[in-house]
């Protein structure tokens, strides 16, 4: 931040309103700056978290200090979607500030942070840029006009004349810093209306700016959780169940306890902890404790590779054979079409359990003292973990504090608060401050999974070929029942005694299963294509696994459902598979739009090298669209991605660089998954533990990508999550053209 | 005790000598930078430089590091003085969530120390050893090949750090 004062050019400045400045004082506000917030929000008088001694103010996003540092406290997660960079880009441009120039801090925990979607404070659903571009462009523009008006008052100028230039006040060519004012300006009534730049005007939006984060995550010095340390924090080591969801039952601790630096071992509701001086130590001590489990009884029968119409497979088989389907989605009268069909088209297709595995394990510092709990985490959900920890700390929840970290990937996991949960009970238990690690083998094994899922089609074609009944039935564990679980512990008031809420806690998956279907269960099963009857079903088929928001949702395992059988109608028909889909895309203009950008940037079956085809799906999903095409080749049964061309319309793009890197990032980590990705269980036990044997895609099986971004001026949507949908198909579809095999289960696999 | 050279400065420690490499330099010696990613020497969030070879140090036993000369991402370059690899990085905007960059840029600092102008299937064998579920690998190919671009120009350094004060380290929140 440039600091340097201009004070080269007389200033008559008027006084300061000592009344307002009297007031700002009683509310503590003792360095002076403009503090803002969002106008919309409320004003509890809370201390920001990670504020600056001098400067502290509620419903602050936004402060500029009198010695001209600007900071942005950062209302959502890093993660990597690059939103660190994309929420101040939007900032600094309607602030007329170079972003580079402004000072980001992951802020803690504040009603202002509140994801205004979600009425939480949670990172998720691709939607950050989506829902902060208006609110942070209001926000930023009405504090360039205080400072004018300040600079105006002050000097005794006509606001007219009070230019700005990259966070200088411009007069007579001479150059003052934003900070000068701002002393003043806080004692104007902040502005509600400064009127907004026109694109054309837009100096950093739009632009290729580089990663506000870049230097710190290429040197080392950037934060994540893991590296949160100080003077006597111990590090700690769960040992859980081998069968999720299992309890203690009892244990010996007796080898365990003279490991090196072991200090405490503690039961916790889920496992036995070890406390001890390191961490590597306390994961070395955990073998050596014996504990006798309670099995959770649902789980411990369930086996992937069995058989049996209730196990394995056939349990979601027989979920999309019975009757106890519930329907989500009607148009028309598909029953009726069906009889009338000319052509009917059935498939059935199968996702497995997927795992998170971001590099980053689950970890989280907890400290306790004085019936006040501290805790230092990189999470999607700080609220929720807020909540949970005061439960299992046994401490009010206004008597906790978040410090925020980046995070090392997120993926969905970190909006779970397990970890944290964990952290906060060995806190309690051990009396001690400690940085719970998960090692990579309790990431794998202990996760919030993306769900199995199972999908037949039934899909009938009229005379002219096109498509007149679209009929879907999906099976498989649904994510609300879980999350209701997760978070019941942290919601539930406080004066009700803990029995009563461990007891709701059970009964909200009961509840809430057996009555409403979770959307994300069936999204991007139904909704793309024109069809004049649609029906999509669903029916709970549950092994008992927890699940959890995996990148995209139920599209990570819809994009491929339904781009498969867009092919295969398509295959049928011997209709080309772009120009069938486009026949389908009358009312859906975007998708069709990114598909055909997509097919003609990657010369869609026009002089392939020999031996190479291509594959093409699109998916809309968070209000976004993406079309893909893989060119693959099949050699002795070896499988080889060359090239994925990706086109996506999101709308203006705030930073086409992180555009461009979250398509890339979609479509890897969804090659990861189409390619390997599977979880599975014997006995209810999860058989993978590491990338030995749940492997993520390397540098050298990463194809070469090449992505276009629509140009748009329609307000940005998300980039997240909508990169990965349609990969696994577009693979799928380009090996039934290089082998005419038609694949329908992930992880695609030439061999089965 | 077990001796070696950490970022240039000989440093001495007491642990067991099965003690991995990574938890000594973490734990005890502060250096967050290095960074716990699977404990089995798999994804490579863990490689420092061990005599100039890009080394998995979480199952490195401290009984192997004796006399040996250890560089961190610390060691190669800081905030205030990026190695020419580290600005290609950051003129890429290759990091996504960051957790895996250390020991990315330790491979591929590695790779440019032998080899000054990489091929793509030179720095797809240098950098397959590394792990990176955000997907950066276009960005880190195109930041490998800048950065030997740069090099080749003599307008650079693979290391700017000869000398590495611990107390020096500022982390950014």
């Amino acid at each position: 931040m440039t600091t340097s004062r201009s004070s080269d050019i007389a200033l008559e400045r008027k006084g300061v309103n000592t009344t307002r400045r009297n007031f700002l004082k009683n509310m503590s506000l003792v360095g002076g700056g403009l503090v803002v917030g969002l106008p919309v929000t409320g004003c509890a008088n809370v201390l920001l978290p990670n504020a600056h001694e001098s400067v502290l103010q509620p419903n602050a996003l936004l402060q500029i200090t009198s010695d001209n540092v600007v900071n942005f406290y950062l209302p959502r997660s890093e993660m990597g979607q690059g939103i660190y960079t994309g929420l101040t880009t939007i900032v600094g441009e309607e602030l007329d500030l170079d972003p580079q120039q402004i000072n980001v801090i992951n802020a803690g925990l504040h009603e202002d942070y509140k994801n205004t979607e979600f009425k939480l404070q949670v990172t998720g659903g691709s939607n950050s840029i989506r829902t902060h571009f208006l609110p942070l462009r209001h926000l930023a523009a009405n504090a360039r006009l205080v400072i004018r008006q300040a600079a105006a008052q002050q000097l005794n100028l006509n606001l007219a004349d009070i230019q700005t230039d990259n966070g200088k006040i411009m007069i007579k060519g001479k150059a003052l810093d934003y900070g000068e004012f701002a002393d003043y300006a806080n004692t104007l009534p902040f502005p509600e209306d400064a009127p907004l730049k026109d694109k054309h005007e837009f100096k950093y939006i739009g632009k290729d700016n580089r990663r506000l984060d870049g230097v710190a995550k290429a040197t080392g010095t950037a934060q994540f959780g893991i590296d949160v340390d100080f003077e006597g924090l111990c590090g700690a080591a769960l040992k859980r169940c081998p069968i999720m969801g299992g309890t203690v039952k009892s244990f010996n601790d007796s080898d365990a306890k003279g490991m090196p630096g072991v200090k405490s071992i503690v039961k916790i509701h889920n496992g036995v902890a070890v406390v001890a001086d390191h961490y590597y130590q306390a994961k070395n001590a955990l073998p050596k404790l014996k504990i006798q489990w309670n099995l959770p009884k649902t789980l411990s029968k369930f086996s992937s590779d069995s058989t049996a119409a209730d196990n394995g497979k056939g349990l979601f088989k027989t979920a999309l054979d019975s009757d106890n389907a519930t329907n989500v989605f009607e148009k028309g009268d598909g029953l009726t079409a069906l009889k009338h069909a000319h052509t009917v088209i059935s498939a059935e297709y199968w996702a497995p359990y997927l795992a998170h595995a971001t590099m980053e394990p689950m970890n989280c510092t907890a400290k306790l003292a004085d019936n006040r709990l501290e805790l230092w985490v990189g999470c999607q959900s700080p609220e929720l973990a807020k909540n949970l920890a005061a439960y299992y700390a046994h401490v009010p929840a206004e008597n906790i504090i978040i410090h925020s970290t980046f995070l090392g990937g997120g993926f969905g996991r970190r909006s779970e608060s397990d970890f944290v949960a964990e952290a906060a009970a060995i806190a309690r238990a051990s009396n001690l401050p400690i940085k719970l690690c998960w090692s990579r083998e309790d990431d794998l094994q202990n996760d919030s999974y993306r769900p199995a899922s199972m999908a037949r089609f039934t899909v009938s074609l009229n005379k002219a070929g096109l498509i007149d009944s679209w009929t879907v039935k999906r099976a498989g564990p649904q994510l609300m029942p879980y999350a209701i679980d997760n978070v019941v512990d942290g919601i539930m008031p406080s004066i009700l005694p803990n029995s009563l809420v461990d007891w709701m806690s059970k009964a909200g998956y009961r509840l809430y299963n057996s009555l409403l279907v979770d959307h994300t269960s069936v999204e991007g099963l139904y909704e793309d294509y024109d069809a004049p009857h649609k029906s999509s079903d669903h029916v709970t088929a549950d092994p008992g696994l927890p699940v959890g928001a995996w990148r995209s949702v139920g599209h990570s395992y819809s994009g491929f459902f339904k781009e498969s059988m867009m092919d295969e109608i398509a295959a049928l028909q011997n209709q080309d598979s772009v120009d069938f889909r486009l026949k389908h895309l009358k009312n859906n203009p975007k998708l069709a739009n990114v598909l055909k950008v997509a097919a003609e940037k990657a010369a869609w079956n026009k002089g392939l090298p020999k031996g190479h085809y291509q594959g093409v799906a699109v998916h809309a999903s968070f209000s976004s669209f993406v079309a893909q095409i893989a060119q693959v080749s099949v050699v002795n049964n070896q499988l080889f991605v060359h090239r994925v061309v990706c086109a996506i319309d999101c709308g203006l793009a705030i930073n086409p660089g992180i555009v461009k890197a979250q398509m890339e990032s979609g479509i890897i980590d969804g090659l990861s998954a189409a390619l390997y990705g599977e979880i599975t269980l014997q006995d209810g036990v999860v058989q993978q533990s590491n990338y030995h044997d749940y492997p993520a895609l390397r540098i050298h099986e990463s194809p070469e990508i090449d992505v276009v971004i629509i140009d748009s001026d329609e307000a940005p949507t998300g980039v997240g999550e909508p990169g990965l949908p349609p990969i696994a198909a577009a693979v799928a579809n380009a090996i039934f053209a290089a082998t005419g095999t038609r694949l329908r289960s992930l992880p695609l696999k030439l061999e089965g | 005790m077990i001796s070696f050279e950490l970022n240039g400065k000989t440093t001495e420690v007491t642990v067991a000598p099965d003690t991995a490499l990574l938890w000594v330099v973490r734990d005890h010696l502060k250096l967050k930078g290095s960074k716990f990613g699977c404990g089995m020497g798999l994804c490579g969030a863990c490689s420092m430089l061990i005599d100039g070879e890009s080394t998995r140090t979480c199952v490195l036993p401290m009984a192997a590091i004796q006399g040996r000369k250890v560089t961190t991402i610390e060691g190669i370059g800081t905030p205030d003085m990026l190695s020419t690899l580290q600005s290609a990085w950051v003129e890429a905007s290759v990091a996504q969530c960051g957790y895996c960059q250390s020991g990315q840029l330790v491979s591929a600092t590695a790779l440019l120390r032998k080899n000054s102008n990489p091929s793509d299937n030179e720095i797809d064998e240098a950098m397959s050893g590394n792990i990176c579920r955000c997907g950066t690998y276009p960005n880190i190919k195109k930041a490998i090949k800048q950065a030997a671009k740069d090099l080749g120009e003599d307008s650079g350094q693979l290391q700017m750090v000869a000398y590495f004060d611990p107390n020096s380290i500022q982390q950014e929140a």
